[in-house]
């Protein structure tokens, strides 16, 4: 497997603030990487580092090396417009540019020298094709793209990245700003494009990520906690803290069978209710209990396992409150 | 206090502070229609005045209105040149975050309170020191001077509200800063870029203070940009410092003519905004 892009001890900066801590990992070339990790890890610093994006964000700094084909993309002296065009990117929110769907999707060709009317009306249709959006505005193509709806949007938004003829897609959670059918849509478009393209996807959606992913790199807190095949990481985690991670979401995302919330109870009163929460419930459901007392939060869990269920995460889930969700056994 | 009487209270003082603007819009409106409407003849847009500095009762004010629109237009379009680029190169992108850019904000903020007479009397001195006579041209570039801090500090309001997810994604595409300027920033903040224009052409058209001194008065045509030229504003003052009541009529009718041009130049900029609109990134 060839990597396409090498992280080499890459360090980044907000001012004072480390949002990543010494990565080095390679990114396989045509194939799914999946970047996961909890919110504030650094993943779309990590994205921004890649296009060089990170440079308009005032008192921000990168060092390390970031080779891409031969090239470091960190190094100063490079055209970061010839990085950039190398890499098109599906932001979190759609950002057409304000002007007719066409000439989304001609704008990067124009920049970089195309004229041609007809070259460019060839390019608009492959382009927009290929990111399955083409049956939907043939016949409208001069008209506003803030019209289109957001699903659509995104989808113009590929076409337009893919335009300039990148060889790497990035995605920083393409599809959080999507209904269900259109996140679909892009995922399916996603998959049939790696097959001509390195794509490098953030995404918060651990389904996403297993249903997408072909490698994936786990941060947690500017640090790089694992990497590896799809397979590896989502079967076998070798660190503590992958699994966790990975549970922990897949158990928000679960449907949870009874939510018990004991704030403002204190020990040992949220430890008794918790106990009768569960024992009304059958084996093998979930049971989602919600505590503010910083001692519950490691006394509950520790009880309840010791009752023999399975404790699945606890997380925070704000300031003052935990999220315990358990399994019910015996 | 009570939550309903609350609302109730703010409701009604927004309510009067609309009719005190709209009701003293709408009476400075009807005293010109009253007082200017009936001295508004036909020959008062097609004759030069007769009789000297508009005294004659007679003939009308053909030259004040050219030499508005040429001033007014002249100025606009020179401000316009210059200022486009200023306001542009205040974005973040380029000089903003400098502390070039800070000095230069200061002092355009001081310039917009500036009163227009103290640009006429600059102007003049320039111009006596350049052995320059009062002319269309010196009306011209003071009345740029005037119409520079507004059109500036105005277009840099509304280039600073174009998203900065839009500069992005035409970076992400390869586009240089100047690319991504001309092609997404000025295309996004058009609308209030017009609206910038319009605001410093207001007061370009009906300023009397600068161009007292510098684009002089007279009874003819300009032939050339040297020449001295009419403008409405003063037209409006010189008539209506007579003594004679015709005369003064006259003054409000001039006054109309100077409303009626700013008006239709409002309602284009506006059909012209709307289409520029049709494109833009809420
Ligand atoms: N412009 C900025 N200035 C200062 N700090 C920043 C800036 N952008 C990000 N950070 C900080 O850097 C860290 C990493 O941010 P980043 O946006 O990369 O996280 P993320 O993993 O993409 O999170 P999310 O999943 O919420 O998008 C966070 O702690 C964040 O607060
Ligand atoms: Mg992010």
């Amino acid at each position: 497997m060839k990597n396409h892009i090498s992280i080499r001890n890459v360090n980044a900066f907000y001012g004072e603030h480390q949002a990543l801590k010494d990565i080095t990992v390679g990114i396989p070339e045509k194939q799914i990487t999946a970047i996961i990790g909890p919110s504030g890890c650094g993943k779309s610093t990590l994205l921004k580092c890649f296009n060089r994006l990170i440079d308009l964000t005032d008192g921000a700094r990168v060092s390390g090396k970031i080779i891409v084909d031969g090239m470091d993309v960190l190094d100063g002296s490079i055209d970061v417009t010839e990085v950039r065009r190398r890499m098109g990117l599906l932001p979190q929110k759609p950002n057409p540019l304000p002007m007719s769907i066409y000439d989304n999707v001609a704008y990067g060709p124009r920049l970089h020298g195309t004229a041609d009317k007809k070259k460019l009306d060839q390019t608009v249709e492959k382009y927009l094709k290929i990111a399955g959006l083409w049956e939907e505005v043939k016949d409208r193509l001069k008209s506003p793209a803030n019209k289109l709806s957001i699903g659509q949007q995104q989808r113009l938004c590929l076409a337009r990245g893919l335009a300039v003829e990148p060889e790497i897609i990035l995605c920083d959670e393409p599809t959080s700003a999507l209904d269900p059918v259109s996140s679909q849509h892009i995922e399916q478009q996603l998959l049939k494009l790696k097959n001509d393209y390195t794509i490098v996807i953030v995404t918060h959606n651990i389904h996403q990520a297993i249903r997408l992913a072909d490698y994936v790199i786990h941060l947690y807190l500017g640090e790089l906690v694992e990497h590896g095949t799809a397979n590896e990481v989502f079967e076998n985690p070798k660190e503590e803290r992958t699994r966790a991670y990975i549970n922990g979401t897949l158990v928000t995302d679960m449907k949870t069978d009874s939510e018990v919330n004991l704030k403002g109870n204190v020990c040992p009163f949220n430890f008794v209710y918790a106990k009768q929460a569960l024992h009304t419930l059958e084996k093998g459901k979930i049971l989602k209990l919600i505590v503010d007392d910083p001692t519950a939060v490691i006394e509950v869990p520790r009880g309840m396992e010791a009752d023999g269920h399975e404790v699945l995460s606890v997380k925070q889930v704000n300031k003052t409150d935990w999220e315990i969700m358990i399994r019910k056994n015996e | 206090m009570d939550k309903r009487f609350e609302e109730k209270l703010f409701k009604v003082l927004m309510l009067a502070s609309l009719a005190a603007v709209l009701g003293s819009l709408f009476m400075v409106i009807a005293v010109i229609i009253w007082n200017g409407a009936p001295a508004l003849t036909f020959s008062m847009i097609t004759q030069t005045p007769k009789g000297g500095y508009y005294m004659g009762k007679e003939g009308g004010i053909l030259n004040a209105i050219v030499g508005s629109l040429y001033l007014a237009f002249g100025s606009m379009i020179l401000a316009l040149i210059i200022s486009l680029p200023a306001a542009l190169s205040l974005q973040k992108d380029y000089i903003g975050k400098t502390k070039a850019a800070y000095y230069i904000r200061l002092s355009l903020d001081v310039l917009w309170g500036t009163p227009s007479i103290v640009y006429g009397a600059f102007g003049f001195i320039v111009m006596l020191y350049l052995g320059m006579r009062a002319s269309l041209l010196g009306g011209i570039i003071v009345l740029t001077f005037l119409q520079l801090p507004i059109m500036i500090r105005s277009m840099e309001e509304v280039i600073k509200m174009v998203p900065s997810e839009l500069k992005e994604a035409s970076y992400t595409l390869g586009a240089t800063r100047f690319e991504t300027t001309t092609g997404v920033v000025v295309r996004q903040a058009l609308p209030g870029i017009v609206t910038a224009v319009l605001l410093a052409f207001g007061r370009g058209i009906g300023d009397a203070a600068s161009i007292l001194f510098t684009a002089g008065y007279t009874d003819s045509l300009p032939h050339s940009i040297l020449d001295p030229v009419a403008s409405l504003p003063l037209a409006v003052f010189f008539q209506l410092g007579t003594p004679f009541p015709e005369v003064q009529a006259r003054a409000y009718a001039s006054a109309l003519i100077l409303l009626l041009i700013v008006l239709a130049l409002s309602i284009t900029s506006r059909a012209l905004s709307k289409r520029f609109m049709k494109n833009i990134i809420r």
